[in-house]
């Protein structure tokens, strides 16, 4: 082997581990950012209509049908993604596990912590707890998610500011941030 | 056995990923399919890389991951390549 292609096979093989360590595409995954930002955003949207008084106390009945169906979705369709698990990097790994380690912290937030959180606080901490799922994509190169986690974040300081749209705008945050980036996942393969 | 320009790609592919299959790893590896399979089989046998074969949707796959050694090797290639660089230059 000479010079030139000693140089050659380490370029490659640089250049392969780099796609496979530093980028985090989520193939995949996306679909689960558009189920949960539509079931999160349309539950902040359902608790914002309630608070208005626009719509009646029973509804809150359909935005917990919509978490749930969203659990039931994650739950199956991750069932069938191990099962056909065939390109999972230690990086997407890793991903899997910030994202049910937030999700579950803020799950137990809401749960354990009602006293303390009153019904848009819950929005809120899912709202951290998203963004930080987000920012985490975002330090792995993916623009999008970054976009994403700074919809987040923004919509909680206008929901901070907003004390009449709350609800509103935390849904918005939630379309835009999280489903929109499922969205964009799907469309930049 | 990593001096083939397919075989480190290979190797480079799997490195960061638990498990992949020939399709993937084929495009991780930039290399074709035809001339993926041959390379494989001299990885598999020489214990750098393990293979698996399992029915999915009941088709059959075949998925690839790295071993102890293959990693080892792989590193120790490296290191070499990086050598011989600094040594040439």
């Amino acid at each position: 082997m000479d010079r030139s292609q000693a140089r050659e096979h380490l370029e490659m093989a640089d250049r392969i581990v780099a796609a496979s360590t530093r980028e985090l595409p989520l193939r995949a995954q996306a679909i689960f950012f558009i189920v949960w930002g539509l079931a999160a955003g349309s539950t902040d949207l359902i608790y914002g209509l309630i608070g208005r008084g626009v719509a009646p106390g029973w509804t809150q009945w359909i935005a917990a049908a919509l978490l749930f169906g969203a659990v039931a979705f994650s739950a199956v369709y991750g069932r069938r993604l191990r099962s056909l698990d065939c390109g999972m990097t230690f990086l997407d790994r890793e991903f899997l596990n910030v994202l049910w380690v937030a999700m579950a912290v803020a799950f137990i937030a809401n749960v354990g912590g009602w006293n303390l959180f009153p019904v848009y606080g819950m929005g809120a901490i899912w709202t951290v707890a998203a963004s930080i799922v987000l920012l985490y994509i975002g330090l792995h190169e993916n623009r999008r998610a970054l976009a994403g986690g700074v919809v987040l974040i923004v919509s909680l300081v206008v929901a901070n500011f907003s004390p009449a749209a709350v609800g509103y705008v935390l849904a918005a945050g939630f379309y835009l941030g999280y489903a929109g980036f499922g969205v964009s996942e799907l469309l930049a393969r | 056995m990593l001096l083939s320009k397919v075989r480190l790609g290979v190797v480079a592919a799997l490195l960061a990923s638990e498990w992949m299959t020939f399709a993937a790893l084929a495009e991780a590896a930039e290399t074709t399919g035809g001339n993926l399979g041959a390379h494989l089989s001299k990885l598999v046998e020489s214990g750098y890389v393990e293979e698996e074969k399992r029915f999915v949707a009941r088709r059959p796959q075949s998925r690839y991951r790295l071993t102890r050694r293959g990693r080892d090797a792989f590193l120790g290639h490296v290191k070499q390549l990086q050598s011989f660089l600094k040594g040439a230059s």
